[in-house]
C-alpha cells in the first residue's frame, strides 16, 4: 500500500503530518529495539558503531536533594559522572570486553534491555531529540540480580539515510548505586 | 548471604586471628557478625574518620552527610566559618532532621513535631513550649549532639566519636600526614562536584587491603591495558616491562604471555604507620607527567626527602584510600558482607582548563562502578567474601607470605619504610594493626603496639 497524502480508513482519516509523525515514531522505536537486541546479544562492536564520531555518552550522578534544591540533583558535564564517554572511550570499553580477560564479564552477565515510553520531542533538519524510559535487568553468576530503571534523552541524527546516536544522557532513578559495577551499557 | 553459624570466637583472643609468625589470616574475620559489631565499636567508634573536604561546604549552611560507623553526621559550615559535625537525629524522638545527602540549609526542622535546630545545632524552636511543656523544657540541653572531636588536615575534615582519642595530628602520625600530603600538595585543591557512591557485596577489609596490592594489577586488570581507555601518559606510567609468568595459565590452558608489558610493578616502597596507616607502591618516577606537581620546591619541603621517593597508595586507617591522581575512596562498612564505596575527586583550582578536563577524564574512567579498573576488582572482593562462608572453606587461612620476614624496616626522617620488591607487607601491617584495635586496649597501648619495629 503506498503512502498517499490522505489515507482513508473506514472510520478515520490520517493527515500527512500525523502520518509522518507515526512513521518517525515507528522508525525510532524499531531502531531502539534493534539496539537493545545487539546489547543483549553482546554484539558490542556493532552497537558502538551506532554512535556518531562526535557523540557523547553521559550518565550523571544523582543526589538526594531537598525539593528547594532539586535543580542541583544531577551532576553536569565536566563534573563527576558514572559515564562521560566520547565514542573513542566507548570503543575502548568494547575492546576491553572483547579482550577475553574482562573478568567482570566472564562468565558473561545476562541482560534484557526493555525500552519504552518513546517520545520524539523535537525534529530539526537531520536531528531528533528523543526521550525514552528503560528497564535494564541483569543477572550474574548464580543468583545476583540487578535492575536499573531510568530515562534516556538522545539526540538521533540521520546519516546517509540511517539513524545514529549523536548524544545520549542517561538518568538513573538511583542515587546510591545499588549494584557492584556498571559493566554493561545502557 | 547467611550469617556464620559456627562456634563464637573468644574475642579476647582476636590477635590469634592474624598470625604475625606465619602471615596467615583467619577467614572468619570477613563474615562473622560478632567481629563486625566489635569493629563498629572499637574501630569506627574510636578512630578519626574522614568525613569530607572543606571545599564541599564553603558557605554558611552548607552541609554534607557523612557516615561514622552506623551513625550519620551532618558536617555543617557555621556562620563564623568554622565547621560542626552534628548527629542527624532529633533529640526528641530520634527522627532524622535532614534527609538530603548534601545542600544548603537555613535551619533543620524535624518533620515529626516541628522541633527546630539552627545550623549550629542549637534547639531554637519547640512548638507548644508554653501550652504543652509549661516552659519546663531546657532547650539548652537538647541541641543536636556533636561528635566528640572535629579537626581538619589541609582541608580534609575528620572527626571522632571518642573524646579520649589523641589529636588528629598525632593520630595521623608521619605516615598518615605523608599520605594526605600526597593529595593535598597537588595544589590548591577543590572538590569536583559529584561524589560517586555505590554498594559492593564484600567485606570492607578486603577492599582496603587491596589498596596495597601491586601483585594483582597484571592479572586482574589485564583487560584494562587492552582497552586503551586511559590517556596516553597514564599508560606510560602504568606499563612496565614484564617478568616471569611463574607457570600461570589462561582459562583455556595457554601460558600467560606477559611480554606485552601489563602493569608489572617490580619495586616497592612500603611505609608503615602507627594505628595501621600505610602507603605502598612503586617508587615515584618523576618523569611521569602525572607527577610533575612534585617538582615544585614547596612540595619537596612538605614531603621531605623520604616522602619524595614514595609513590603508590596511602590508606589512612581504617578506610580512607588516596589515589595517585587526586581522588579519595572512602569505604563505608554497612554489614560484614556489604560495603559502600564513596569516591571524592579533587583538582587544583589553578589547573588550566585543558589539563583539568584531562585529569577529570582520568578520574571518571579509572575507578568507580564503571571504571575500567574497579569493575574487575569488585569480582575478587565479592567472591573472596562469599567463599569465606563454607564450613570447610572458612578454615583455609589467607596467606600473606610474600617476603614475610624479609621486610627490613628503615627508620629515617621520622618515617618507617621498607624498600623491596613487590610484597604483601602493606596488607599484613594493616591486619596486624586491625588485631590490635580489636583488643579494645587504651589509646596508649594501641599506639605502642602499632609502632613499626625492625622487621616484618
Amino acid at each position: 500500500m503506498t503512502a498517499s497524502a490522505e489515507v482513508m480508513t473506514a472510520n478515520a482519516e490520517v493527515d500527512s503530518a500525523t502520518f509522518a509523525q507515526m512513521q518517525r515514531q515507528y522508525e525510532v522505536e524499531q531502531f531502539y529495539y534493534r539496539e537493545a537486541a545487539l546489547l543483549d546479544a553482546h554484539e558490542y562492536e556493532q552497537w558502538v558503531e551506532l554512535f556518531t564520531d562526535d557523540a557523547r555518552y553521559f550518565m550523571p550522578i544523582r543526589r538526594t536533594r531537598t525539593r528547594r534544591e532539586l535543580h542541583k540533583e544531577f551532576t553536569k558535564p565536566g563534573e563527576m559522572a558514572w559515564f562521560d564517554d566520547s565514542k573513542a572511550v566507548l570503543q575502548g570499553r568494547v575492546a576491553k570486553l572483547a579482550s577475553g580477560t574482562s573478568w567482570a564479564e566472564d562468565p558473561p552477565s545476562r541482560t534484557r534491555h526493555i525500552v519504552t515510553n518513546v517520545r520524539i520531542t523535537s525534529v530539526e533538519d537531520s536531528e531528533m531529540m528523543v526521550h525514552s524510559a528503560f528497564l535494564l535487568y541483569r543477572t550474574r553468576l548464580k543468583s545476583e540480580e540487578d535492575q536499573w530503571i531510568g530515562s534516556r534523552e538522545d539526540t538521533l541524527r540521520r546519516v546517509d539515510g540511517l539513524l545514529m546516536i549523536a548524544g545520549r544522557t542517561i538518568y538513573l532513578e538511583q542515587t546510591l548505586l545499588l549494584s557492584r559495577n556498571l559493566s554493561n551499557f545502557f | 548471604m547467611e550469617g556464620s553459624a559456627a562456634v563464637s570466637i573468644d574475642l579476647q583472643d582476636v590477635q590469634g586471628l592474624v598470625s604475625v609468625q606465619t602471615g596467615e589470616i583467619n577467614r572468619r574475620i570477613f563474615t562473622d557478625e560478632e567481629i563486625f559489631e566489635r569493629e563498629m565499636r572499637q574501630i569506627f567508634g574510636r578512630a578519626w574518620l574522614f568525613l569530607c573536604h572543606e571545599s564541599q561546604i564553603p558557605k554558611p549552611g552548607d552541609f554534607f552527610e557523612a557516615p561514622m560507623g552506623r551513625d550519620n553526621v551532618l558536617v555543617v559550615r557555621q556562620k563564623d566559618g568554622t565547621l560542626r559535625a552534628l548527629l542527624n537525629t532529633c533529640t526528641h524522638r530520634g527522627n532524622s532532621i535532614c534527609r538530603a545527602e548534601e545542600g544548603n540549609a537555613r535551619n533543620f526542622m524535624c518533620t515529626y513535631h516541628g522541633w527546630t535546630f539552627d545550623i549550629s545545632g542549637d534547639l531554637i524552636g519547640v512548638p507548644g513550649m508554653e501550652k504543652f511543656y509549661n516552659n519546663a523544657l531546657d532547650r539548652s540541653k537538647l541541641g543536636l549532639r556533636q561528635v566528640a572531636q572535629l579537626d581538619t588536615y589541609k582541608g580534609f575534615v575528620f572527626a571522632t566519636l571518642d573524646g579520649s582519642a589523641p589529636p588528629l595530628h598525632d593520630f595521623l602520625g608521619t605516615a598518615g600526614r605523608l599520605g594526605l600530603n600526597l593529595i593535598a600538595e597537588l595544589g590548591d585543591i577543590e572538590i569536583v562536584p559529584g561524589v560517586q557512591k555505590f554498594l559492593i557485596d564484600a567485606n570492607w577489609k578486603l577492599t582496603v587491603d587491596n589498596v596495597f596490592d601491586w601483585y594483582h594489577p597484571q592479572i586482574t586488570h589485564m583487560s584494562a591495558a587492552a582497552a586503551k581507555m586511559l590517556p596516553e601518559d597514564a599508560y606510560d606510567g602504568l606499563l612496565e616491562t614484564a617478568v616471569d609468568g611463574g607457570g600461570a595459565q589462561t582459562p583455556d590452558g595457554g601460558q600467560i604471555n606477559f611480554t606485552r608489558g601489563y602493569m608489572e610493578f617490580i619495586d616497592s616502597i612500603t611505609v608503615l604507620g602507627e594505628y595501621g596507616h600505610g602507603i605502598s607502591g612503586p617508587p615515584t618516577a618523576l618523569d611521569n607527567p602525572l607527577l610533575s606537581w612534585r617538582k615544585r620546591p614547596e612540595v619537596a619541603a612538605a614531603l621531605g626527602p623520604v616522602g619524595m621517593k614514595v609513590g603508590g597508595h596511602p590508606n589512612i586507617f581504617p578506610t580512607m584510600w588516596i589515589t595517585t591522581f587526586g581522588q579519595v575512596s572512602l569505604r563505608v562498612p554497612r554489614t560484614p558482607t556489604s560495603t559502600e564505596v564513596w569516591w571524592f575527586s579533587f583538582v587544583p583550582k589553578e589547573m588550566p582548563p585543558e589539563a583539568r578536563a584531562h585529569l577529570i577524564e582520568l578520574q571518571n574512567h579509572t575507578f568507580g562502578a564503571a571504571g575500567i579498573l574497579e569493575q574487575d576488582d569488585g569480582e575478587n572482593w565479592s567472591q573472596s567474601t562469599r567463599q569465606a562462608f563454607g564450613a570447610e572453606s572458612s578454615l583455609i587461612p589467607h596467606q600473606l607470605k610474600m617476603n614475610l620476614g624479609r621486610g627490613h624496616i628503615i627508620h629515617e626522617d621520622g618515617i618507617a619504610r621498607i624498600e623491596s620488591r613487590t610484597s604483601e607487607h602493606g596488607q599484613f601491617w594493616m591486619y596486624l594493626a586491625w588485631a590490635q584495635w580489636m583488643t579494645g586496649s587504651s589509646w596508649d597501648v594501641l599506639r605502642a603496639n602499632t609502632i613499626p619495629g625492625e622487621l616484618i
